[in-house]
């Protein structure tokens, strides 16, 4: 029995149009609001760490002093909001839902209620989160990864509600993201337009249902860690407690469980926006379609089997060290397969250096870094050097920042056209890409080092240890560097307000671009397509020999046109 | 509705047959708690008879039994990935200290 | 109406419902794991697990089988339309969910009153996580159940496919049932 999403027409009223509206437009730019206003959280809890490392003897403008209680809040409220309230809700929440349906030439999610019921329960994990701000004994202070037993037992970080409300907030962000991916996998399953087979999805449909179906299945156990952490801490069970029977090193295990694959679950979409853009501005087809599509599965496969990388010096039997290790350099692979791919496909394509691109680009770059430096210490023998270092922190963000801000970034200049129906600056454009790119790499190159000396993270301050005397320079630079970064973001924000009401309006197809999306209105009505696309085509048509223009959309049928009948029952 | 008449019998047969097929089992479950055999058998048998219990509702009440590859494929991923997972941590929660 | 879809692969409701399951595979199935391996590592806990009350948890497996049944029947008289029918075997179905978290509560009463808290022992704290998220996983099944008998009295559940929620809610409720199959003997047999 075939299902098909109810076409509604356009409700009426402000509140059912733009506040609980079940339309996947509407609610992308809902989750799109929600993740760029917690960016600025983000964003403002770094400012206050990075200026904390370098002068920790001075206040911090604009807060006050910090210490080592409210230094370590600081940072994991920087850690939760910018994983699990930004980068989600930016990756999956506003980029899957709005580009899914439009990509596969759908009208709206398989599920638009179970959608608008995603949005408000993130929506509400983030007040509970902000609360956790302001209760008495401060935020959560365990690190975004909430080890136990510090975050088992109140006495060791005196905090008391705020971890409670960090478990509660979490989990409600889980079951958002549940509802979401349990959407978006039948969404691209079901609600394909007449030809859209699988293998003409574009990529990013690719990476978004690979992301949704890693997240399915690896939140599980962690929902039942996240319940008893929260047991041990109201009800004075001993799951993570020696001392009762229990094992503070399993809450390590079903935290990696999951929190290993989340990272790919936010790298992929991140990749598939690159890997969007850059054939566009490249006008060329992506190179090694298949190979990537086989690498993204598995990558997915294998992000399963990793996790214990994390934990190489945690005391967890040394026996898993070898296997995890092989597993974890194993993994290397389809993303180099991934990144070789992406290279091939920009290289000698007639370039065009739009921001979109310019982000795609240096998205790519600055992950090859972190791609690169993550080999040593997925190798457990320079591991037990690196952990708990700079190194690690330096080089995961050379992973999340470059697929969540230059891929976020790529995608919102590309898609907004669409979007928003208007254009965006390209000047301001170039300037937010050039600070962008240069002040996060001397935020972090640099961080590397220090932790190549030894230098400690989730520490308030290194001035009190002599070994650590020469690095103390490094943390000055990268916090001018990121000071710098913060104003960058400035004429981003300028340029998405200011556009969005007075940017020149865009055409249906500015781009050039051959996916579903641009064949349609900018922005699309309320059922995205006035008549169902019927796909004859790959998504990536461009520069074909012989062809009359460098690019062909989906939709376009093959020569000759032979008559077709109306889109059949 | 003769038609209708019939197809209600047939189909809730089924369902019966299934249903007494569990119930029975159970009870074999409890017989087997109640007799003093020893503990290995014992537990073999119950944990058996709970996975043969489970089949039964799996496979006619959920309708595994005629669903294509996709539905089998996301009902038994995780099941294996769930075993895959425990194994993993067997010598950190079993050999520990 | 959109129609002409590249084929649907399976209902929509029904993967949605089923990648729902996937993932609740994975939270049971997990937190079984921890059981059995703390269990196996730690001696056994016979003297902890000797004071749950295996016939009233038989009675329990009794009452949850059996509302499978009855959830199977509601189905099977939507399939060909027999809807008064169908509204009863929905009742009951909630009446008999209603009777498992009776008889739980009554389990646990007894325990609490013993002194039996999930603090009490590495076994009691399993115990309540494990039968506690069951439990709340029953009264998600019979607010579900709830809701499509309403609308079957009133006739809204009849209208365009929605009937085929019923086989939906019933593929959540059976997999609540097959959970519980595992958890009577593994903390009340064992």
């Amino acid at each position: 029995m075939m299902e098909v999403a109810d076409s509604h027409a356009q409700p009426a009223g402000f509140i059912r149009r733009y506040v609980f509206s079940t339309d996947h437009k509407v609610i992308a730019k809902q989750y799109l609001l929600l993740s760029l206003t917690m960016a600025l959280i983000g964003g403002f809890t770094s400012y206050l760490i990075r200026w904390q490392l370098a002068w920790p003897e001075t206040d911090i403008p604009g807060w006050g002093p910090i210490g080592p209680d409210n230094y370590n809040a600081i940072i994991t409220m920087h850690g939760t909001v910018m994983v699990f309230f930004v980068a989600m809700p930016l990756l999956l929440g506003a980029f899957g839902n709005y580009l899914i349906p439009l990509m596969i030439g759908a009208n709206d999610m398989a599920f638009p209620r179970l959608n608008m019921m995603s949005f408000w329960t993130l929506f509400t994990a983030s007040v509970v989160l902000t609360i956790s701000m302001f209760v008495p004994g401060g935020p959560a202070a365990a690190g975004w990864t909430s080890y136990a037993p510090l975050s088992d037992n109140p006495i060791y970080t005196g905090v008391t509600w705020g971890q409670n409300l960090w478990i509660l907030a979490v989990a409600l962000e889980f079951g958002s993201f549940l509802m979401g991916g349990i959407n978006f996998l039948t969404t691209t399953l079901n609600m394909r337009a007449p030809g859209m087979t699988f293998s003409r999805l574009p990529l990013l449909v690719w990476m978004e249902t690979t992301a949704a179906v890693v997240f399915l299945l690896s939140v599980g156990p962690l929902i039942g860690g996240a319940l008893m952490l929260l047991m041990d801490r109201t009800l004075g069970t001993s799951f993570f407690r020696a001392d009762g029977g229990g094992d503070p090193l399993l809450w390590e295990h079903l935290f990696w469980f999951f929190g290993h694959p989340e990272v790919y679950v936010v790298a992929l979409p991140g990749f598939g926006i690159m890997l969007e853009v850059m054939p566009v501005f490249a006008r060329k087809p992506i190179f090694g379609y298949r190979p990537m599509i086989w690498s993204t599965i598995a990558a997915g496969l294998l992000s399963f089997v990793v996790w214990a990388h994390h934990m190489f010096v945690s005391g967890m039997d040394p026996r898993l060290a070898t296997p995890f290790s092989v597993t974890t350099i194993l993994i290397s692979v389809p993303f180099a397969i991934l990144v070789f791919a992406m290279i091939a496909t920009v290289w000698r394509g007639a370039i065009v250096l739009s921001t979109p691109m310019l982000f795609a680009l240096g998205g790519l770059a600055t992950f090859i870094i972190g791609g690169v430096t993550g080999i040593f210490l997925g190798s457990a023998s320079t591991d037990i050097f690196l952990h708990g270092t700079y190194f690690v922190v330096a080089h995961f963000h050379y992973t999340l920042f470059p697929v969540t801000f230059f891929g976020g970034f790529a995608g919102l200049y590309f898609w907004f056209p669409k979007m928003f129906g208007r254009m965006m600056n390209e000047t301001l454009g170039k300037i937010h890409f050039f600070f962008t790119f240069v002040c996060f790499n001397f935020v972090f190159i640099p961080l590397f080092l220090a932790g190549l000396k030894g230098n400690p993270r989730r520490i308030y301050e290194t001035s009190s240890y002599d070994f650590l005397k020469p690095v103390q320079h490094i943390h000055v630079i990268a916090t001018i560097a990121a000071i710098g970064l913060l104003i960058g973001q400035l004429p981003f924000i300028v340029n998405f307000f200011y556009s969005m009401m007075r940017g020149e309006k865009a055409v249906a197809n500015p781009w050039q671009a051959n996916t579903l999306e641009w064949t349609t209105d900018s922005p699309p009505p309320h059922e995205n397509f006035r008549t169902m696309p019927i796909v004859y085509r790959d998504p990536y048509e461009y520069s074909v020999p012989g062809a009359p223009s460098d690019w062909i959309p989906q939709n376009e049928p093959p020569e000759p046109i032979y008559p077709i009948s109306a889109a059949a029952d | 509705m003769k038609s209708n008449e019939l197809t209600a019998e047939s189909l809730d047969r089924s369902s019966i047959i299934i249903w007494m097929w569990l119930v029975g089992l159970l009870g074999a479950g409890m017989m087997v708690f109640t007799l003093p055999i020893p503990r290995i058998p014992t537990l073999l048998l119950i944990f058996g008879i709970a996975g043969f219990k489970a089949t039964l509702v799996l496979r006619d009440y959920m309708h595994l039994k005629g669903e294509k590859m996709l539905i089998y494929a996301i009902a038994l991923t995780p099941l294996l990935l769930a075993i895959a997972l425990a194994l993993v941590l067997i010598p950190d929660i079993v050999f520990r200290r | 109406m959109q129609v002409g879809y590249e084929t649907a692969l399976s209902p929509s409701g029904k993967l949605g419902v089923w990648w729902f399951i996937a993932s609740e595979i994975m939270v049971f199935g997990c937190l079984i794991g921890l059981y059995v391996l703390f269990r196996v590592a730690h001696g056994g806990w016979n003297d902890q697990a000797s004071h749950v009350n295996w016939r009233l948890g038989a009675i329990n497996t009794l009452v949850l089988v059996t509302s499978s049944l009855t959830m199977i029947l509601a189905f099977n008289a939507v399939r060909i339309e027999r809807r008064q029918r169908a509204a009863r075997f929905l009742l009951v179905t909630v009446l008999l969910g209603f009777t498992f978290l009776g008889i739980k509560s009554v389990e646990y009463t007894h325990e609490l009153g013993e002194g039996f808290t999930p603090a009490s022992g590495m076994f009691w704290s399993f115990y309540y996580i494990m039968t506690g998220l069951h439990g709340f996983h029953v009264l998600g099944g019979i607010i579900l159940n709830l809701t499509l008998y309403i609308t079957a009295v009133r006739g809204t559940l009849w209208s365009g496919n929605k009937s085929s929620r019923v086989e939906f809610a019933g593929l959540y409720w059976h997999f609540v049932d097959v959970v519980w199959i595992f958890l009577f003997p593994l903390l009340y047999l064992a």
